[in-house]
């Protein structure tokens, strides 16, 4: 038996899971819809992962979470390591690119930049505001135009002149869509406007004021997006590399944290038999009314946050 | 040598005191061109985002002269004084242009001004003078004429809305910053609109000054922009002359923010629409609202005719 | 007559001078404002104007809150930004929701005279006595100094605490002993006991800890639940925290000339409200080496978003990370927690490769 060691990305949108070996090779990886309900999408990705180690000898020995639900699943799965995703997601390009300068990583409702120096991370953001120009918003727009957002950027390339598209905010967007396609623009000419307004939204509000230096990597599901790619190589005037695993790069760098912790305790794939469920409620005890979050494994508790003062805490 | 001047902001309100200046003086300056999209797109990208929509482009016009011309005039304004306040935007804007663009080899020429007191406007203008090289008699005289023509331009504009306060049509009152309701990208627009509906828009910073900030305490006793108390004092005298009110505000204009709902709660006996602009709205969006709003108003008006 | 029971919108632990300067010097009874709360907010934004600062909905909510618990004269102060015109509107807005309350605006005294300034300060109490404010303000002054240097002794230390809630529990007795203070002797005697309680608090620090520098807004840095209690996360994560904006250094010290020299290289003329201190102290932990910087205030503070572009261009010059905290009524708590952890992990990453 040798060691594996695993990663998970869980984010509102997508899950994404990847095992590793001791020479940080992908040894499983998966990527699906959140939809909504991370302990069951945690649980469809291990049964995944699982089929696919199947014939090999490998030992799960430690688990690591990012993403936004990381804490939950992070208490699931007994994970040694629970980690925010913009250091996942650096230790993971830096993994693939060892020189890489510049992260740039859209997801399905945020995105960030990470700045790289001397392999740290010397600066970062993430959108602030809301959630137009990254992953979703591209998906409604898509759905908006009865195209898949598969073919999305395969749409976007055969177009020679981008509609300009008002992008800020997605319900602006949206109105100035339906006004562009009324008065005849071509729907590709739409499509690569789109990928243009994506990328021009990232630079104006996560890039703002960030010196974008060379080598770029661009991660996050919408880095699939050739036609967002090509925007960005356009508007930045230099290559922008997109690794195969480009959306799995958070769930790498979290299973990479986790094997570099040196903290080892058997992880057994039997947990997706076992019934978690979450529990929220307003704590009561001030009028702060934290909301508390209690995670119970077969109806037992086994771990609770939220609480801002000790009044709140769970024992 | 050439002068740039920022088409933003204070250029508004303070342009013909600043060209006849200027040219009586016999100093060549640039005028950067209207705000357009592409003034805008840039001013944006050079601005944190959470800034006024008016700083945005004040910065989209700095960067176009850039390059253009010898020095860049940036006034602000000096000190507050008993008789008001100005939004902090324009006392920290010489320093937030000087530091977003300092790699850029810039030159700021600036004089500060007290909205209220004529002295301390000469003073600055004699001030700017002598950093221009020119002798103080040639100054003085320069800044009276200029002073004059400003006057002379601001009689022209109060009689022309006179005039316009006599056409048999509907009248709006647009009570909105100078710099932005007389801005060709985010305020023309607007008064187009209103043009195309048949209306006639009043422009609430047109009224007479000192009227104006004689008025403005009947409406709101502690209100301590300069700017809002001009045109808050502007409704007592357009109010009972005209059919509605639009409140237009840069987004997220601070000032605006209070004084509108202010004004929204208090002014109740004229229809009120509140509309905030942040230069993303397309045409279609904006002419639905003003439309709407100019709909509800020709109801009433025919509702309360068929009244009487 | 009705009693006078008046009262000012919590900040920070600030009630506790206030309660002194109302009972002793304003001679009126004092209604201690609850805290702020989720229900503050709730109350506040709910009748506040969408884009206002988010200060003026915690100050309106917590003006509800305290009529609830008795109030019927509520004070609201004058200020340099938009604070200056909170007064009327908040005043406005109660009186719309059919509240009947004696409102005083200070800010209806535009004069700085000290006597008319007092006239205003009658329509609290019209019996108030010069005298006894004259006697008391002394004191309240040096409280509200005791209580900023207990509690930037307790910013650089509580990480450390070896028993965890050791410093809050002292703090919380500390703040409940001044409410019973009335003399000076009794200050300075409690103001000692208590920093000989703290000093002598079983701490664990490292000889070269992290440590970061806060600046920004007035209210959002000094209010914990309108900043997501951003001190007590760094502190959790062990962390110095050194944070120069309270009442001491800004309303009572306030070294305005200093500072404008200090800060020229960035900005020639001098700036309201609190951007000029906060690009001061950014200056300042940048020269001391600091780890990082940590920038906080209310969504659309016009001030404090001029004050940025000569952050960026100090982290820029001094090679110091600054984070920059943007907080409105809606702030995602998700958000915050991400971007406080990777600002850590960045920072301590940055520190390890600095040995």
């Amino acid at each position: 038996m040798s060691k594996g060691y695993l990663g998970i990305d869980i984010g509102s949108i997508s899950t994404k899971g990847v095992i590793i070996d001791e020479n940080n090779n992908i040894k499983a990886s998966e990527y699906l819809w959140t939809e909504g309900d991370p302990l069951k999408a945690v649980k469809r990705l291990l049964s995944t992962l699982k089929l696919q180690l199947a014939d090999s000898q490998i030992r799960i020995v430690t688990v690591g979470t990012t993403g936004s639900a990381r804490k939950l699943i992070g208490a699931m799965t007994g994970a040694s390591v629970v980690k925010n995703e913009i250091t996942a997601h650096a230790i993971g390009a830096m993994s693939i690119h060892p020189e890489v300068r510049t992260i740039i990583e859209i997801g399905g409702q945020d995105s960030k930049i990470i700045l790289i120096e001397n392999g740290i991370v010397i600066d970062y953001a993430m959108n602030t505001l809301c959630a137009a120009g990254t992953g979703s918003f591209l998906s409604s727009q898509a759905q908006r135009l009865h195209i898949n957002i598969e073919d999305f950027g395969r749409i976007a390339l055969q177009s020679t002149k981008a509609t300009p598209i008002a992008a800020r905010c997605t319900v602006f967007a949206e109105s100035d869509l339906v006004h562009k396609a009324q008065i005849g623009h071509k729907k590709e000419d739409i499509v690569a406007g789109l990928c243009k307004a994506v990328v021009a939204n990232y630079l104006n509000n996560v890039g703002k004021g960030k010196k974008i230096i060379s080598p770029v990597v661009f991660q996050g599901g919408v880095s699939k997006n050739i036609g967002v790619v090509k925007a960005f190589e356009e508007l930045l005037g230099m290559p922008v590399a997109v690794d195969p695993n480009s959306h799995l790069t958070g769930a790498l760098g979290v299973a990479l944290l986790a094997k570099k912790s040196r903290v080892e305790k058997d992880f057994f794939f039997d947990i997706t038999d076992i019934e978690f469920k979450t529990v929220g409620y307003d704590c009561k005890k001030c009028s702060n009314n934290c909301e508390i979050i209690c995670i119970y494994r077969e109806d037992q508790i086994i771990d609770a946050w939220g609480n801002k003062c000790e009044n709140g805490a769970v024992h | 040598m050439i002068i740039g001047i920022p088409r933003a902001l204070l250029y508004h309100k303070y342009k013909h005191l600043w060209k006849s200046f200027f040219k009586e003086l016999g100093i060549d300056y640039i005028l950067s061109p209207d705000t357009n999209k592409e003034i805008l797109r840039k001013g944006s990208a050079y601005s944190i985002d959470e800034s006024c929509l008016s700083s945005k482009i004040y910065l989209g016009h700095v960067e176009w002269l850039l390059d253009k011309c010898d020095y860049i005039l940036i006034p602000r304004f000096s000190d507050y004084s008993r008789n008001g306040t100005v939004c902090p935007k324009f006392l920290a804007i010489y320093d937030v242009v000087a530091n977003i663009f300092r790699d850029r080899s810039i030159n700021l020429l600036s004089y500060s001004i007290n909205p209220k007191v004529t002295h301390v406007e000469m003073a600055a203008f004699l001030k700017l003078g002598k950093i221009l090289n020119k002798k103080k008699s040639q100054s003085l005289y320069a800044y009276l004429n200029a002073k004059q023509v400003e006057k002379k331009a601001h009689l022209l504009e109060i009689t022309e809305q006179e005039r316009l306060l006599q056409e048999n049509k509907l009248k709006i009152l647009v009570l909105a910053h100078r710099y932005n309701i007389f801005d060709k990208y985010i305020g023309e627009p607007i008064l187009n609109i209103l043009r195309e509906q048949e209306t006639v828009p009043i422009i609430g910073d047109i009224a007479p000054q000192k009227e104006a900030i004689a008025n403005y305490a009947q409406i709101s006793e502690t209100l301590p922009w300069v700017c809002n108390r001009e045109l808050v004092g502007s409704i007592p005298i357009y109010k009972d002359r005209v059919d509605g009110i639009i409140l237009m505000s840069a987004f997220p204009c601070g000032p605006d923010s209070l004084v509108n709902e202010i004004l929204i709660r208090r002014i109740k006996d004229k229809p009120i629409l509140n509309l905030m602009i942040d230069g993303q709205e397309g045409k279609a969006g904006m002419e639905t609202r003003l439309e709407s709003f100019i709909d509800i108003i020709r109801f009433k008006k025919d509702e309360q005719n068929g009244r009487n | 007559m009705e009693e006078i029971k008046a009262s000012y919108p919590q900040l920070g632990n600030y009630c506790t001078p206030l309660e002194l300067l109302f009972t002793e010097g304003f001679d009126v009874k004092y209604i201690v404002p609850p805290p702020i709360t989720k229900k503050t907010l709730a109350l506040g934004s709910r009748y506040s104007p969408d884009y206002v600062c988010a200060p003026f909905k915690y100050h309106l909510g917590n003006f509800i809150e305290t009529i609830e618990a008795g109030a019927n004269t509520l004070v609201q102060t004058g200020g340099v930004c938009r604070l200056q015109y909170y007064g009327e509107l908040h005043e406005q807005i109660l009186q719309d929701l059919g509240y009947r309350v004696n409102f005083v605006n200070m800010s209806k005294v535009q004069d700085t005279n000290p006597l008319t300034f007092y006239n205003g300060l009658k329509e609290i109490n019209p019996q108030m006595s010069l005298q006894k404010i004259g006697k008391i303000l002394p004191i309240v002054l040096k409280m509200f100094e005791y209580i900023d240097e207990a509690e930037n002794f307790i910013r650089k230390n509580i990480g450390f605490e070896s028993n965890k809630g050791a410093f809050e529990k002292v703090h919380a007795d500390f703040l409940g002993d001044l409410r019973r203070v009335r003399k000076k002797k009794e200050l300075k005697n409690t103001y000692r006991d208590y920093m000989k309680l703290f000093k002598g608090i079983e701490i664990n620090k490292p000889a070269d800890p992290l440590k970061v520098g806060i600046i920004g807004e007035y209210y959002t840095i000094m209010e914990p639940f309108s900043n997501h209690y951003l001190e007590k996360e760094l502190a959790q994560m062990g962390i110095v925290v050194d944070r120069w904006m309270n009442v001491t250094n800004t309303l009572i010290h306030y070294p305005k000339k200093q500072i404008q020299k200090r800060i020229k290289n960035y900005a020639e003329y001098p700036w309201v409200a609190t951007s000029m201190a906060t690009i001061d102290r950014a200056l300042e932990f940048a020269r001391k080496g600091y780890d990082g910087i940590i920038h906080v205030k209310s969504f659309g503070c016009t001030p404090e978003i001029d004050a940025m572009p000569i952050l960026q261009n100090i982290s820029k010059d001094y090679k110091i990370p600054i984070l920059y905290f943007t907080f409105d009524t809606q702030t995602s708590e998700t958000g915050f927690n991400t971007r406080l952890e990777a600002f850590y992990d960045m920072i301590i990453m940055r520190k390890e490769t600095k040995k």
